[in-house]
């Protein structure tokens, strides 16, 4: 090794962090060189992937994770008294991206703002408990949701752990049924998730911000939830209606009896759109998993969906009625307006229902019950005038026909008494 | 003699007649089309407006308040932020379509529905709402408040 070589390397093992390799520096990286030399696909593959990796773009080479020396020619470059690692152990992962990610003053250099906390988060989670306690083979560690040599920004579309491709991620293993035998868990999570209302706002409407694994159970420190915590897990954006559920009645029933809370009625992968059939006692209603005609719990359930289907009634016939007198041609965008609060009652009393009180409920309906049997009066008034004016303008129309008929009539009339008196010798009609 | 003085009164009468029925057609087109087209109207909405001229005046509207207006059948929203510049937003909530409010409070815009939070761009920064709302021109001209839609 040339004593320039010794240098950089002595210097790294000082700053006690992999070190940055320049353009130029890399030019001359060995390993580089050597990997592509070989010609064997296996010993290039990692050199050709790394290059759209982001710590390539940061300007990181292979020494970074595998150690060794990049300046010397030959295979001296992989000795490890040089600091040759070659591929790291499973259970020596973590430590190996710790060293720059657990480095907080070492990542500010490159990203501020990314946590520095993975590592201590990892041997929280179930992979990194297992890890290392059993060193368990099958268990993720950081490359298996970020592939060692193609790892890119979360934010990256590209990326394994960008959000619209987290669940694909976790499902590689957890929806492999081979793979997840010795686990004892269900395979069918990633399935039930692509049936759900949040795969379908993540997938289809494209909102980043809709839940995927990571949102509930965590990333680097991943754990199923545990049941008391259910209600804050989803209450993280369902704020409005977990508050409501953390003070109702059911709240500290369904942590005595065992069972998370929102999962009862909504379950935890497949959660679908909800909708009013939901609530109550009939078909579809999930009220009925506890509850029936013959306990208050029933009774109250009945007693909410029947409010709430007013609601939608007069809310549904209002906003219909103005719809045909606004098609019809009449102005009616004053209702339609003042209806707009009859939507948010009706919205805000689908969240009142978890608290399970038929008068907060009611509380919630009563201004939208006002606004819609307004809106639907003022609707109806629309729909007479229309009445009014098209059968008056038919009048009308029938009118000018008959006066028209009449005046060609007439006309016709004065045109042969005008031909009769012009013909000479013909007798002038008497009137 | 009859024969000849009658030609020229029977042309003048037959290009009267057809002169007289074409007229009458064309008013009877033209009354009946429009007649019928009123009486089956197109199936589709009228176009939302693209213009409100508010009832209040920008001296009315005080610093970090808000206020909703009729923009069209649909609820909008004045602001002022507490800088003083005047902003204007669609008020139905990008979630499910709640009428949102301002919170001086908060210093921003706010959905009651499911805690839905816009900032004062419009943009939703926490809470279920998936998009910014909607936002309007505001144009201040004669003292009177004018709300566009964006072009």
């Amino acid at each position: 090794m040339s004593l320039w070589g010794w240098c950089m390397m002595l210097a790294g093992l000082l700053a006690g962090v992999a070190w940055p390799v320049s353009a130029a520096v890399e030019q001359h990286d060995s390993c580089v060189t050597c990997h592509v030399a070989t010609g064997d696909a296996r010993l290039m593959r990692p050199v050709e992937a790394f290059r759209a990796d982001i710590h390539a773009a940061r300007g990181f080479s292979c020494v970074a994770c595998h150690g060794g020396d990049p300046q010397e020619p030959g295979m001296e470059a992989m000795d490890p008294a040089k600091g040759y690692i070659g591929i790291p152990q499973r259970q020596d992962l973590p430590q190996v991206c710790g060293h720059c990610h657990s480095d907080a003053q070492f990542m500010k250099r490159y990203n501020p703002a990314l946590r520095v906390d993975q590592v201590s988060e990892y041997y929280t989670s179930a992979h990194g408990r297992r890890l290392k306690a059993f060193n368990d083979p099958k268990v993720a560690t950081c490359v298996s949701c970020h592939p060692a040599h193609t790892i890119r920004a979360a934010s990256d579309p590209a990326s394994s752990v960008h959000p619209m491709r987290v669940a694909e991620m976790c499902g590689r293993c957890h929806a492999d049924a081979i793979y997840m035998q010795s686990y004892g868990i269900p395979t069918d999570q990633l399935q039930q998730y692509q049936e759900s209302v949040h795969w379908h706002t993540l997938s289809v409407q494209g909102d980043l911000a809709a839940p995927t694994c990571n949102t509930c159970h965590g990333n680097h420190g991943v754990a199923p939830p545990g049941v008391s915590w259910v209600g804050n897990i989803c209450g993280q954006c369902h704020a409005v209606q977990a508050d409501f559920f953390n003070h109702s009645a059911h709240a500290a029933i369904l942590v005595t009896l065992g069972v998370p809370g929102c999962t009862v009625c909504h379950t935890n992968h497949a959660i679908k759109a909800t909708t009013d059939a939901m609530l109550g006692l009939g078909a579809g209603a999930v009220c009925t998993t506890c509850h029936s005609t013959a306990d208050t719990g029933g009774k109250v359930a009945v007693e909410m969906r029947q409010r709430l289907d007013t609601l939608q009634q007069a809310y549904g016939q209002a906003h219909d009625i103005l719809l045909r007198a606004e098609h019809a041609g009449m102005e009616v965008s004053q209702a339609q307006f003042e209806l707009q609060e009859g939507q948010t009652a009706l919205i805000k009393a689908r969240a009142a229902i978890h608290t399970f009180m038929v008068a907060t409920v009611q509380e919630a309906i009563e201004p939208g019950l006002s606004v819609s049997t307004n809106a639907y009066e003022r609707g109806v008034k629309a729909l007479d005038e229309l009445r009014f004016r098209r059968t008056g303008l038919g009048v009308s129309v029938l009118i000018i026909l008959a006066i028209i008929v009449g005046l060609r009539a007439k006309i016709r009339q004065l045109e042969r008494r005008e031909t009769h008196r012009l013909r000479p010798g013909d007798d002038i009609p008497k009137s | 003699m009859v024969t000849e003085i009658q030609e020229p009164e029977e042309t003048r009468r037959h290009w009267l007649t057809w002169f007289l029925s074409t007229s009458v057609g064309l008013f009877l087109i033209a009354v009946l089309y429009p007649v019928s087209r009123y009486l089956m109207p197109p199936q589709i909405e009228e176009s939302p407006a693209r213009t409100a001229r508010l009832a209040v005046t920008p001296v009315e509207v005080k610093p970090n308040s808000g206020q909703i207006f009729k923009f069209g059948s649909r609820p909008g929203l004045l602001i002022r932020t507490p800088s003083g510049e005047l902003r204007a937003f669609s008020a139905i909530c990008t979630h499910l379509a709640c009428i949102v409010q301002y919170r001086p409070d908060l210093g921003h815009i706010w959905c009651a529905c499911h805690n839905g939070h816009f900032d004062l761009n419009g943009k939703n920064i926490t809470g279920p709402p998936p998009r910014p709302l909607e936002r309007y021109i505001v144009k201040v001209q004669q003292e009177r408040i004018v709300v566009s839609l964006d072009a």
